[in-house]
């Protein structure tokens, strides 16, 4: 079955949909696709036909968020915890994705239509080198498409998402590009797998298990957690409605507080700068304490310095990675 | 059309904030009226509506509704609070009280880390995401002092607490503390600290003691873990409307499960172990 689901609301879901579209929608909004196995058990189901389903219920999901205006959508679809699984389980999951990707790569003009752009997030040199072809072939072809942004974690933890970032950083360090003390939380978020998506608004758990599964645990931080207890392949417009609800009546709170992080983190980046300074004067002085001006004029300079050198050092970073998806395309032409 | 819609939408918010003022009043009135039929009642009319609320309330946490209040003493608390924790399946060793209101009550924050101490957790974090708990440490450790004499009597000797303040923890490689530990946390334990131990990976990557190849999940959980040696919590307890973790130990909170509740203020012992029940019905699958 397809990723991309064509069909308009209906008339009480088009109503209902302009109900809650006259308040603040996220724009980003991430689901843990969780209760597949469990809704084949009640079914009597294979497990296949579960994790099948689930994946049905994704592309509903996906046109119901294109009809909300919720442009971004990420989904945690295997984690590196899942390969504990019993290796049928495992290759049958992995089987699943190969078929989902080669059909994404059959869709190329409808995806192109409704401007998708599919990105993969995780750890992909831990799946086998053909499904890493096809996800890479996937993530080339659209990845200059604008309209919606579908980004799927494939074995994927939080975890190594953020060690991932502290090892890019360290190697952008040990290339010259920048110093350890440039290091800060902004940089980090820039090196994670999911830096060209803003942090998700809206967290979605369904099956009714409360806890985060070590899914997008940074970039979470300050987001509207909902936890839903119907399982995913049961899941209905009405109980993504009740999920944006919740996040409109905690929007307030939590823009409050993710303000009052963005101004904590300035001021860090602040002292940062100014310990910095302070360190060079120290160095270069002969003794003497600087004066207020020189200081402020060495702070703005440092400042410019830094951010040009991050930005030299995230362009290498993007470079890196685009690199690793072409190459691995090229790997598929030639053999 | 657009302002119908608009119209249309605040009303819809407001009868929501309503049935979640509603619910949260007679939760706290069924623990005054006693009676089953009072509670069926209750429930009954609320029935279209999801009472997620009133599931906590399970045969164990009925039967001690005001045994607090009789004059039995000290004693007895502690031994009917020792027999709870007992009677669990599993415990969490560590507990996170996030307190995501704008009003903070340090009575109520003490009564629940000597509850939680006293059902046999071994480790209560107190989180609020304006840091306001850590800047006033004393005055929360002397409450929960405080507290600890009033529920529990005078006998300092069975409850020893380590009340450890901000900043590093002196190094405990090789001793097992018997004594339940309290920490106060902010948001600068979180993320910030995160980015501290990359800062110091970087450090050693320039001077060429590690390359950036090395660097590992378990090297930098390692390090997480050296400066301020915070087990991951099993269990957090949230009060407030708000449903963010607000910062809260992102690096840690992997597996922990989230239990909500509407406030901290005049928060019951019944509240907390129906949240320590719910955790101990949990399956936790680990990927499997």
């Amino acid at each position: 079955m397809s990723w991309i689901r064509e069909g308009e609301l209906n008339l009480l879901e088009k109503i209902s949909a302009n109900i809650l579209m006259a308040g603040p929608m996220p724009k980003h909004v991430a689901f843990i696709m969780d209760g597949n196995r469990r809704f084949a058990r009640k079914k009597k189901l294979e497990r296949h036909d579960g994790h099948m389903q689930g994946f049905n219920k994704l592309a509903e999901t996906l046109r119901w968020c294109k009809h909300l205006n919720i442009p971004e959508v990420t989904v945690y679809a295997f984690s590196i915890e899942n390969f504990k699984r019993s290796k049928e389980e495992v290759d049958g999951l992995l089987d699943l994705a190969r078929q989902k990707f080669e059909r994404l790569l059959e869709e190329q003009e409808n995806l192109e239509k409704h401007g998708v752009c599919i990105r993969v997030l995780g750890d992909l040199n831990m799946l086998p080198l053909d499904l890493q072809q096809v996800i890479a072939k996937a993530v080339v072809m659209t990845k200059n498409h604008n309209k919606c942004f579908l980004n799927v974690c494939f074995a994927y933890t939080s975890r190594y998402e953020i060690t991932n970032a502290v090892r890019e950083m360290a190697w952008g360090v040990e290339q010259g590009l920048i110093k350890a003390s440039d290091v800060s939380e902004a940089l980090l978020s820039e090196c994670l797998y999911s830096n060209n998506s803003p942090n998700p608004d809206l967290l979605i758990r369904t099956s009714g298990e409360v806890r985060l599964s070590d899914f997008l645990l940074w970039q979470t931080s300050h987001s509207c957690l909902v936890f839903q207890s119907v399982l995913w392949p049961e899941y209905s417009f009405w109980n993504l409605c009740e999920a944006i609800v919740q996040y409109q009546l905690n929007h307030k709170s939590i823009q409050k507080a993710r303000e009052l992080h963005r101004e904590e983190q300035a001021l860090q980046q602040l002292e940062a700068d100014c310990a910095c300074i302070a360190e060079h004067l120290q160095h270069q002085g002969n003794g003497k304490p600087a004066d207020a001006q020189r200081r402020q004029e060495a702070l703005q300079h440092y400042t410019v310095t830094r951010e040009e050198r991050v930005q030299d050092f995230l362009q290498a970073l993007k470079h890196k990675r685009d690199t690793f998806f072409t190459n691995l395309c090229s790997e598929t032409v030639l053999t | 059309m657009a302002l119908l819609y608009g119209l249309i939408w605040r009303l819809l918010l407001a009868l929501v904030r309503i049935k979640r003022a509603t619910v949260s009043w007679l939760r706290v009135r069924l623990r005054t009226w006693k009676g089953r039929f009072w509670q069926r009642t209750m429930a009954a009319l609320l029935l279209p509506v999801p009472v997620s609320e009133f599931k906590q309330k399970k045969a164990g946490a009925d039967q001690s509704s005001d045994s607090d209040r009789d004059g039995k003493g000290a004693g007895s608390r502690r031994s009917r609070w020792i027999s709870d924790g007992i009677s669990l399946e599993k415990l969490p060793v560590h507990i996170g009280l996030v307190v995501a209101e704008e009003e903070l009550s340090y009575t109520d924050i003490a009564n629940m880390v000597v509850w939680c101490m006293a059902v046999g957790v071994s480790y209560v974090s107190v989180y609020d995401h304006h840091g306001i708990f850590q800047k006033n440490n004393s005055w929360l450790q002397e409450e929960i002092v405080r507290q600890q004499h009033n529920l529990l009597g005078g006998d300092d000797s069975t409850f020893n607490m380590e009340l450890l303040k901000n900043g590093t923890d002196k190094p405990q490689h090789f001793v097992v503390s018997c004594r339940p530990v309290v920490k106060v946390l902010s948001p600068e334990d979180g993320k910030h600290s995160i980015v501290q131990a990359a800062r110091k990976l970087c450090h050693s990557v320039e001077k060429k003691e590690w390359s950036s190849k090395d660097i590992s999940v378990s090297m930098l959980d390692v390090l997480l873990r050296e400066s301020k040696n915070i087990p991951d919590p099993e269990l957090v307890v949230k009060f407030g409307p708000v449903n963010s973790t607000l910062g809260f130990l992102p690096w840690h909170i992997r597996l922990t499960e989230f239990v909500s509740l509407p406030s901290h203020k005049n928060v019951s012992y019944e509240d907390l172990f129906g949240s320590l029940q719910r955790y101990s019905a949990c399956h936790q699958r680990l990927g499997q």
